[in-house]
């Protein structure tokens, strides 16, 4: 990132090949919306270039603030979308894509599959479905913690549990990784 | 330690699920807590880690358009890090070397360009200061612009998506109407299509019923030639019965005629039978002085009469008449035929007579002679006898 922050074309090229295929399904998936997410994934690289210096290794990884940068645009963008959705008096769960589909499963482009993904599906996969459930919508939609407890008709309290314990067991579990 | 609440704070922090109150209180702790703070780092990490499972190569475009960005927009780093304003143009001194004759001005000149370098410099530097905050300010005004451009790109870029969307619905929304006119279309075809196969079924019917017309036609023109006929072999059959009736008349006054025929044929028979049982009995004169004295009975025992012709018998006197008696066993006495009296000319007569009383066998006849009107009981003299 450093090297990035000095205008280094080479390692922008580099993080580009790395991030842009879990930075572009994580938009698709929120967004659902091919052109939508490319434009969003083209500013946050633009974004990336520009604020590299910014960067503070300190509050997390790089790819943790790539993807939270491509996460809230995204989100930001289908809450203003269910706004105007709901202005409009459409039904905004259909437009979210909060079908029965299973994000983590359905999600992924077979060409892309890395060792990374490989290994958080493996993760995800030994987690119980519920959990699963709660992560998937709270990281793909722009539902907020009280949405998702309706969504899943389980008590808003049950639902952050949910969350707690996929999250910490995610993070061992990654954390237990060769 | 950090508390299951924490944990959870945490978690919902690190998926960006905390709002408001309980964002900043969040935040507030954070900030203290450097073991909080690790293990937001780790929540995010794994969180950031389901990213992964989304990974879709995007299209090379993409990366085309990322990087022509980047190279319009020069690097914040290499604007910021070119070396520092130009503060090494310094001039060289300002005049040539002037040896000895100006060597008693030289402190003097000395002096004097000291004190213009030096102002010179402080006005260089203000100069260079205050276009270095203008610089700055420009940067910023830039940047600023460069996010208004952005945003209203931005802005531009939803509303323009937004139309596409409508513009696609509209589309869609056309297509569907144009495969419902094409439906319609073929059903109107198909309609035509039928509606002219009705026509030419129609045709078709007609031409057959103008057919069947002309047949009709054709077979009323034989019934009216056939009725025709008939009328005329019913007034031939009228004229027949006519003539037939006529024959018949004849017919049956011939029957009639032969009925009447018959009728005679059959009195006459009844007249040869009923002679064939009549009792004919010839009377003889049963006085002496007038022996040609002559009776013929002829008895009908049908009918149960009789005539008598009576001849040569002596006239009488006024007071006296002749009677006639029928001799039956089952009687007595002779019953009573009736009386009567001769022609004064011829001497004779003749009559049909009817006993008296019914007589069943008939053994002989007797005329005597009576007072006039005749008498019961024979008294007088017999004149004639036949049995």
């Amino acid at each position: 990132m450093e090297r990035i922050a000095h205008g280094d074309r080479a390692a922008f090229a580099e993080l580009y090949e790395r991030f842009s295929g879990p930075l572009y399904g994580t938009a698709l998936q929120i967004l659902r919306e091919p052109s939508e997410a490319q434009d969003l994934v083209h500013d946050s690289f633009v974004t990336l270039w520009e604020k590299a210096a910014r960067f503070d290794a300190t509050r997390g990884t790089v790819f943790s603030w790539a993807i939270t940068l491509v996460r809230n645009r995204a989100i930001d963008r289908v809450r203003m979308r269910r706004r105007r959705a709901d202005l409009l008096a459409a039904s905004a769960p259909s437009d979210l894509g909060l079908g029965d589909d299973h994000a983590f499963a359905s999600g992924a482009d077979a060409a892309s599959t890395s060792d990374e993904a490989h290994a958080v599906r493996a993760a995800i996969a030994s987690l119980p479905a519920e959990q699963q459930r709660a992560l998937e919508l709270a990281f793909f939609t722009g539902l907020t913690q009280e949405e998702i407890a309706r969504t899943l008709h389980t008590p808003l309290g049950t639902v952050k549990a949910w969350i707690r314990r996929g999250l910490l067991k995610l993070r061992d579990l990654l954390a237990r990784r060769p | 330690m950090i508390d299951e609440r924490h944990e959870e704070l945490a978690a919902l922090y690190a998926l960006d699920q905390l709002e408001g109150d309980e964002r900043a209180q969040f935040e507030t702790a954070l900030a203290r807590d450097p073991t909080l703070q690790a293990l937001v780092r780790e929540l995010r990490a794994a969180s950031s880690a389901l990213a992964h499972t989304a990974s879709t190569i995007p299209p090379a475009t993409l990366k085309e358009r990322v990087f022509a960005s980047i190279a319009a927009a020069p690097h914040p780093a290499g604007s910021a890090q070119p070396p520092t304003p130009s503060h090494a143009t310094r001039p060289e001194s300002s005049g040539g070397r002037r040896p000895s004759l100006l060597r008693e001005f030289l402190p003097w000149a000395i002096a004097a360009g000291f004190a213009l370098v030096a102002a010179w410099t402080g006005v260089r530097y203000k100069s260079e200061q205050s276009a270095a905050v203008q610089l700055r300010r420009e940067h910023a005004l830039a940047d600023v612009a460069l996010q208004g451009v952005r945003q209203q790109l931005e802005a531009e870029r939803i509303v323009t998506r937004r139309q596409l969307q409508v513009l696609d619905q509209q589309v869609n929304e056309a297509n569907t109407r144009l495969a419902q006119a094409r439906t319609e279309l073929e059903r109107a075809t198909a309609n035509l299509a039928a509606a002219t196969n009705q026509t030419g079924d129609r045709a078709r019917r007609l031409t057959e019923a103008e057919h069947q017309l002309g047949l009709a036609r054709a077979a009323a023109g034989d019934l009216e030639r056939q009725l025709a006929d008939r009328e005329r072999q019913a007034v031939r059959l009228t004229q027949r019965i006519e003539a037939l009736t006529a024959a018949g008349a004849d017919i049956t006054h011939q029957l009639e005629s032969a009925r009447n025929r018959i009728a005679q044929l059959t009195a006459e028979m009844e007249l040869q039978r009923d002679i064939a049982d009549f009792k004919i009995t010839v009377l003889a004169s049963m006085v002496k002085d007038n022996p040609q004295a002559l009776a013929v009975a002829v008895w009908d025992p049908t009918k149960k009469e009789g005539v008598l012709q009576v001849e040569k018998l002596p006239a009488l006197r006024p007071n006296q008449d002749y009677q006639l008696w029928v001799v039956d066993p089952q009687y007595p006495d002779p019953v009573d035929g009736g009386v009567f009296n001769t022609d004064p000319q011829s001497s004779g007569t003749r009559f049909i007579f009817k006993p008296r009383q019914p007589v069943s066998a008939v053994n002989a006849f007797a005329i005597s002679r009576e007072r006039k009107g005749g008498v019961a009981k024979a008294e007088g003299p017999i004149v004639l006898l036949g049995k």
